[in-house]
C-alpha cells in the first residue's frame, strides 16, 4: 500500500493527513456555528430587520396619535417611556425567533445532525447559540432605536447600564429560544410559546406602562418575572427612570447563567436531539 | 369490445384536466361542461354507454349536478372550517389573548390620562375596534394561508380538480375565512365581556359589519394567498400592508380629533369604515359617514368577488 500523502508531497513538507488539532475551544467551529445563526437570523432583512422595525414604528405612531388627540400636548413623555421598552422587546423578540426558529427548522430538514457530527463541544454549541441570536437581537433593537428617534429624543443615560441589559436580554431570550428549539416538535409548540409566555410576560410588565400604576398585588407578582428587570433596567440605561439596579443586574445576571447551564446540560446529553 | 371503451373514456376525463392529451374539443371545456356532456350524451356507443352489459346494475354515469354544486361547495367549506378548528389554540385562542392583552396595555398606559372618547369611557370605545382588528386580520390569514400552503405543499390541485366552478371555489374559500373572523370575533368578544360591561346599541348593523369586514379581508387574503409564490410575500403583504392598515384605522383613538393630514389618511382607509360602522353597532357613535361605509364596504366585497372569480376562472398562478 502507497503511503499518503506521496513521497514528493512529503518531500515538499506536507506531513501525513490527520485530524485537525484544536486547542481547548475549537474557534473555527464556534464562528462558523455563530455565522450560521447571524445569517440565519438577518439573511432576509427585508422581512427579519424591517417587519420588527416597522410594527414598532406602528406602535409608536398610534401612541402618538392616540396621546395627541387626548391629553394636547403632555404626551412627550410617554412616548419617551413607551419608546425604550419597544427596542429592548424587539430585540429579544427577535432573539427568541432567530435560535428556536433556526433549531426547529434544521430538526425539520434533518440538518441538525450536521451540528451534532461536527467537532463541536456542547459548551462551544451553547456559546453559540448564546453569542449568534444575541447579534440577530441587538441588530433590530439598534434598528428600532434609531427610527424611534424619529418620535422620542432618546438621549442614553447610563451606557453601561443600556449595553449590559441589552446584551443580557437578547441573550437570555436567545437561550429560552435554543431551549424551546430544542423541546419543541411543532411549529405550533413554537408559537404557542412566543403567543401565550413571553408575550404576556413582556407585555404586561412594563414595555407600555409604569407598573407603580397598577395594584400593589400585580407589582409584588410582576417582580417574579425576569424580563421585567430586562425591561426596567434597559429603560434605565436610556432614561434615568428609577430602579433597584443592583437588583435587576443580578436577576438577570442570574438568570442569563441558570439558562445558560441548562442548554449546555441539554446539548450534552443530546436530549431531544440526538436518537 | 366496452370495456376498452370506458377505459379510455376514464383517460380522457383524467386528461382532460390537464388539456394536453384531451381531443381539442374537450381541453377547452371546463370540468363541469365535460361531465355534463358526457352526462347528456345520448347516442349509442357514446360517451355515456355503460360500461357493463349487466341490466341489474345502475348505469355507471358522472354524478349530475344542478346549477350549484352544492356538496363540492359543502365539503370545500368544511375543509377550509376543519383546518383552523384542528388548530384551535394558534387560530382562535392565540388571537383572543392577544387581543385582550391590547386592551389591558391601552387601558393601562392611557385610561388613566383619558376621560372621555367620543361620548364613551375609553376602554368601551376601544373594545370594538379590537375585536373587529382580530376578526380582519384573521380572516386574511386562514384564505391567504390556506391557498399558499396548498400551493407551496402542491395540493393545490385537490381544489383545483374536483368538478367545482371558479363561483364555487371562490365562495368555498372565502366562507371559510369569513368563518374563521367571526368565531374570532365571537370568542374575543365574550372574553372581554367578563371584564368590560359590553353593551350592544344595534346588533344587526354591528352583524352586517363584522360579516361584510371579514368577507372583505377574506377575499383579500385569497387574492394574495393566490399571488404570493413565498411565505416571505404573505409575511410582506401581512407585515406592510394588512397591520398597517388596521393599526392605523382608527382602532386606539377617534379621528375626529386628529389634525387634518392624519384625517385624511384614516378617511381614505377602508379599514375605518369597517371598524367605524362596527363600533356604532356598540356605543352607537360613528366618527365618519355611516353610508359612506356601507357603500365602501358592499363595492369593494363586489369588485373582489368578481376579482377572485377570474383568478380561479382563468388560472392566474394557479394553473400551468
Amino acid at each position: 500500500m502507497k503511503p499518503f500523502p506521496p513521497s514528493s508531497a512529503r518531500q515538499a513538507g506536507i506531513g501525513p493527513l490527520q485530524p485537525r488539532r484544536f486547542g481547548l475551544v475549537n474557534w473555527i467551529g464556534l464562528g462558523a456555528l455563530t455565522g450560521r445563526q447571524i445569517r440565519g437570523g438577518l439573511a432576509d432583512y427585508h422581512y427579519q430587520v424591517l417587519g420588527p422595525v416597522v410594527s414598532c414604528l406602528l406602535y409608536l405612531t398610534i401612541f402618538h396619535l392616540a396621546i395627541s388627540t387626548m391629553r394636547g400636548n403632555a404626551g412627550g413623555d410617554l412616548l419617551a417611556f413607551i419608546a425604550p421598552g419597544l427596542i429592548i422587546y424587539a430585540a429579544c423578540e427577535k432573539a427568541y425567533e432567530a435560535s428556536a426558529a433556526t433549531l426547529i427548522l434544521d430538526k425539520h430538514e434533518r440538518v441538525i445532525f450536521d451540528q451534532l457530527m461536527a467537532p463541536v463541544t456542547a459548551f462551544e454549541r451553547s456559546l453559540a447559540y448564546c453569542i449568534g441570536p444575541a447579534i440577530c437581537g441587538l441588530a433590530v433593537g439598534l434598528a428600532v432605536a434609531v427610527m424611534s428617534l424619529v418620535f422620542a429624543p432618546l438621549r442614553p443615560h447610563d451606557p453601561l447600564a443600556l449595553i449590559f441589559f441589552a446584551v443580557a436580554g437578547t441573550i437570555m431570550h436567545g437561550l429560552i429560544g435554543t431551549l424551546v428549539g430544542v423541546w419543541a416538535q411543532k411549529w405550533d409548540q413554537y408559537a404557542a410559546i412566543m403567543t401565550f409566555m413571553l408575550l404576556p410576560l413582556s407585555f404586561l410588565s412594563g414595555v407600555f406602562y409604569r407598573i407603580a400604576d397598577l395594584p400593589e398585588l400585580a407589582q409584588q407578582v410582576i417582580r417574579f418575572n425576569p424580563i421585567f428587570y430586562v425591561i426596567d433596567g434597559f429603560r434605565h440605561g436610556l432614561t434615568g427612570e428609577g430602579t433597584d439596579l443592583g437588583l435587576a443586574v443580578s436577576v438577570v445576571a442570574i438568570v442569563d447563567l441558570v439558562l445558560f447551564l441548562w442548554v449546555y446540560i441539554w446539548f450534552r446529553t443530546g436530549y431531544r436531539l440526538k436518537p | 369490445m366496452l370495456i376498452p371503451k370506458s377505459s379510455s373514456v376514464a383517460c380522457q376525463g383524467l386528461s382532460g384536466g390537464w388539456g394536453s392529451h384531451a381531443p381539442a374539443g374537450l381541453a377547452s371545456q371546463s370540468h363541469r361542461q365535460y361531465f355534463l356532456a358526457m352526462q347528456n350524451s345520448t347516442q349509442p356507443g357514446g360517451l355515456s354507454s355503460a360500461p357493463f352489459s349487466n341490466p341489474t346494475l345502475p348505469r355507471l354515469a358522472p354524478r349530475a349536478y344542478g346549477g350549484f354544486n352544492w356538496i363540492g361547495f359543502g365539503t370545500l367549506y368544511a375543509k377550509e372550517v376543519r383546518r383552523f378548528i384542528a388548530v384551535g389554540t394558534q387560530t382562535i385562542l392565540a388571537p383572543m389573548v392577544t387581543t385582550l392583552l391590547f386592551l389591558a396595555v391601552f387601558v393601562l398606559a392611557l385610561g388613566h390620562s383619558v376621560d372621555q372618547v367620543g361620548g364613551q369611557p375609553y376602554i368601551l370605545f376601544l373594545v370594538p375596534g379590537l375585536i373587529m382588528m382580530a376578526m380582519t386580520q384573521n380572516a386574511f390569514a386562514n384564505t391567504s394561508s390556506s391557498l399558499m400552503i396548498a400551493k407551496v405543499q402542491g395540493n393545490i390541485v385537490d381544489l383545483l380538480m374536483p368538478p367545482l366552478s371558479p363561483l364555487e371555489q371562490t365562495i368555498g374559500v372565502a366562507a371559510g375565512g369569513l368563518t374563521r373572523g367571526l368565531a374570532v370575533g365571537l370568542a374575543t368578544g365574550l372574553a372581554m365581556w367578563i371584564f368590560v360591561p359590553i353593551t350592544i346599541a344595534h346588533p344587526l348593523f354591528a352583524l352586517f359589519h363584522g360579516v361584510m369586514a371579514s368577507l372583505l379581508l377574506a377575499l383579500i387574503g385569497m387574492l394574495a394567498g393566490i399571488w404570493a409564490e413565498k411565505f416571505d410575500h404573505m409575511a410582506a403583504v401581512t407585515n406592510f400592508v394588512i397591520t398597517p392598515l388596521s393599526f392605523l384605522s382608527g382602532t386606539f383613538y377617534s379621528t375626529e380629533r386628529l389634525s387634518p393630514a392624519w384625517k385624511a389618511v384614516a378617511h381614505v382607509n377602508p379599514f375605518f369604515y369597517m371598524i367605524d360602522g362596527f363600533r356604532y353597532g356598540f356605543i352607537g357613535h360613528a366618527d365618519g359617514s355611516l353610508a359612506a361605509g356601507i357603500a365602501i364596504l358592499c363595492v369593494s366585497n363586489l369588485v373582489l368577488l368578481v376579482l377572485v372569480h377570474r383568478c380561479f376562472a382563468r388560472g392566474y398562478k394557479l394553473k400551468a
